[in-house]
């Protein structure tokens, strides 16, 4: 009886993640089909599903010498703002999770605030400072940007990791005769490296995704990131839809494969500023 | 020695905190008072100096048409979009509780429309949507639920919606992972405990399940709403806040006033009013991690 009870229920479970994957993953197929269309096969109304005549032209599109700047550009704002914000916030993260000075909750309320108010509010002034002081369509103008948001978030997950480890390891060092920064140098820092790594994952895929402050402070032809420069896929006459979708399909993969094998850290590092401690 | 050690940690602290408190006041206080200072300010591209309107932007824009419809856009796209991602994180989370084969691969798969960046899911719908060459006008047609091919995104009535349901199926998967995590973290023995009491599903369900994960409910409404409000790129590729004004939001439409239009002071006007909206949301945020002592 029992038994028959929960077999049903499997099923209804069953069906429920099959419609909850089509409903996903649709999308995608519809991504890759596409990037493998002929443009005849592209045109056709109504559409068709699958390829008729596979090919790889508009892979040979999406991978121009153009989009290969793109993702360059990309690789040299990500890894620059990352380095910075880790090496900024390994210091304040730590000052908020074991030392104890006045102001300290009322500083961590600041730091929380920043991440949450609406970025459309500092794109405007930033950008017309930079415009006057000439390093719009700068790297280092979209980097300084960034790093407006980016530290306060760094700083909130890695005093979560700081917190985790446990206080009497560094008050025996200091009781030995440490002082606090040798004592975090020597002790707690190398203690904190997974947690280091899983913030650096988890600024840098924030990093990489951004668009706004991208498409306004980068817009030279040369400068562009990877995500505003696939939009030269929309020309005047109409949507390459082919190339489109082949540049998201290699944009997407590399992201995924880096999802699957990072996913404890990123979500590590995503769960320990909202929910964990 | 109490004293002396926290005399200590106060010179620590101020130079470890210094460096992040200088950017924050640098990139984020010196200009959100900046954006203030210019929208008391008439600015344009034909006037070169700008005009000292005091609090004047603030009673335009509130006697304007359209700052009520951005307002009335940006409250249903928020609700809509962060109620089904509610109702979707939590199912999604429910049936992938319990352990069965390939249930990690599925759990990464469902992660994809988080991953990816806005702009290719943007345009990835737009392909979709598109009236002749898109597939839901074929799917729907095929199955005689329209009569005619639809241009979802050209209509004023509908493309609202089109864009919330993109909202919703490019961020659910966020939601899907916290009520997951929070799942992973209910009382086992509570469950059988209520089980024993005669409880059924859907009594586990309300007295057992839903009292452990509501703080976790409550803070990623919270976010969610805090985020989708700010959402910028989704709006911006697919519709650019057309047709007309029909699907402009605060993000998007501040973004055409400033950047295109370039009415500096008017964009911050609305910035400023955007900061106020939010941080209502955001104080109601702090105070849930203050009221869990996420703060100490």
């Amino acid at each position: 009886m029992r038994l028959h009870r929960w077999r049903s229920n499997d099923y209804i479970r069953f069906f429920l993640i099959l419609l909850l994957l089509f409903f996903v993953l649709f999308p995608f197929f519809y991504m890759v089909s596409t990037a493998l269309k002929t443009e005849p096969d592209q045109f056709r109304s109504p559409p068709v599903l699958f390829p008729q005549t596979p090919t790889a032209a508009n892979f040979r599109q999406a991978l121009e010498p153009k989009f290969i700047r793109y993702c360059i550009n990309s690789f040299i704002v990500t890894i620059s703002t990352t380095l910075i914000v880790i090496s900024v916030s390994i210091f304040s993260s730590y000052a908020f999770s074991r030392l104890r000075f006045r102001g300290r909750k009322f500083l961590l309320k600041i730091i929380i605030l920043t991440q949450l108010f609406p970025l459309i509010i500092i794109i405007i002034p930033i950008y017309m400072i930079f415009t006057k002081v000439g390093l719009v369509n700068t790297y280092l103008s979209l980097i300084i940007a960034y790093l407006a948001f980016t530290v306060p978030v760094g700083v909130w997950i890695l005093r979560g990791f700081f917190k985790g480890i446990p206080y009497n390891l560094e008050e025996s060092a200091m009781v030995d005769g440490a002082t606090p920064l040798q004592a975090f140098l020597l002790i707690v820092l190398p203690l904190a490296r997974q947690g280091i790594s899983a913030t650096a994952v988890y600024i840098f895929i924030f990093t990489w995704q951004e668009f706004m402050f991208a498409l306004t402070f980068l817009s030279g032809e040369k400068m562009r990131t990877l995500h505003v420069g696939i939009l030269d896929f929309i020309r005047q006459y109409g949507v390459n839809w082919g190339g489109l979708m082949a540049a998201s399909t290699l944009i997407t993969i590399p992201v995924f494969v880096l999802f699957l094998i990072l996913q404890r850290q990123f979500i590590s590092g995503l769960t320990q500023g909202s929910i964990k401690g | 020695m109490q004293g002396n050690r926290s005399k200590g940690d106060a010179t620590t602290a101020l130079f470890f905190v210094m460096p992040t408190m200088i950017l924050v006041c640098v990139l984020v206080f010196f200009p959100i008072v900046k954006a203030f200072i210019d929208s008391l300010y008439k600015s344009s591209l034909i006037l070169p100096q700008p005009v000292f309107m005091g609090l004047g932007n603030y009673g335009k824009v509130l006697k304007s048409e359209i700052f009520w419809q951005v307002l009335w856009h940006s409250f249903v796209w928020t609700l809509v979009v962060i109620f089904f991602q509610f109702l979707l994180g939590l199912g999604s989370a429910f049936l992938l509780n319990r352990d069965f084969p390939g249930r990690n691969i599925i759990r990464g798969l469902i992660i994809l429309p988080w991953i990816i960046p806005g702009v290719i899911a943007g345009m990835l719908w737009n392909l979709l949507y598109d009236p002749q060459l898109g597939m839901l006008n074929r799917f729907l047609y095929d199955l005689n639920i329209i009569q005619r091919y639809v241009t979802w995104l050209a209509d004023e009535k509908l493309a609202l919606f089109a864009v919330i349901f993109v909202a919703i199926w490019k961020g659910f998967p966020f939601s899907a992972l916290m009520y997951m995590a929070a799942l992973q973290g209910v009382n086992q023995e509570l469950l059988d405990a209520a089980t024993i009491d005669g409880a059924g599903r859907w009594g586990q369900f309300y007295y057992v399940i839903v009292p452990q994960i509501s703080p976790v409910i409550r803070i990623t409404l919270l976010l969610t709403a805090i985020w989708t409000f700010n959402y910028f790129e989704i709006i911006y590729i697919m519709t650019n806040g057309g047709p007309g004004n029909a699907t402009h939001i605060f993000p998007t439409y501040i973004y055409n006033v400033s950047f295109r239009q370039f009415r500096f002071g008017l964009a911050s006007t609305y910035a400023i009013i955007t900061f106020v909206i939010l941080l209502v949301f955001s104080l109601m945020y702090m105070r849930e991690l203050d009221k869990r002592e996420l703060l100490d």
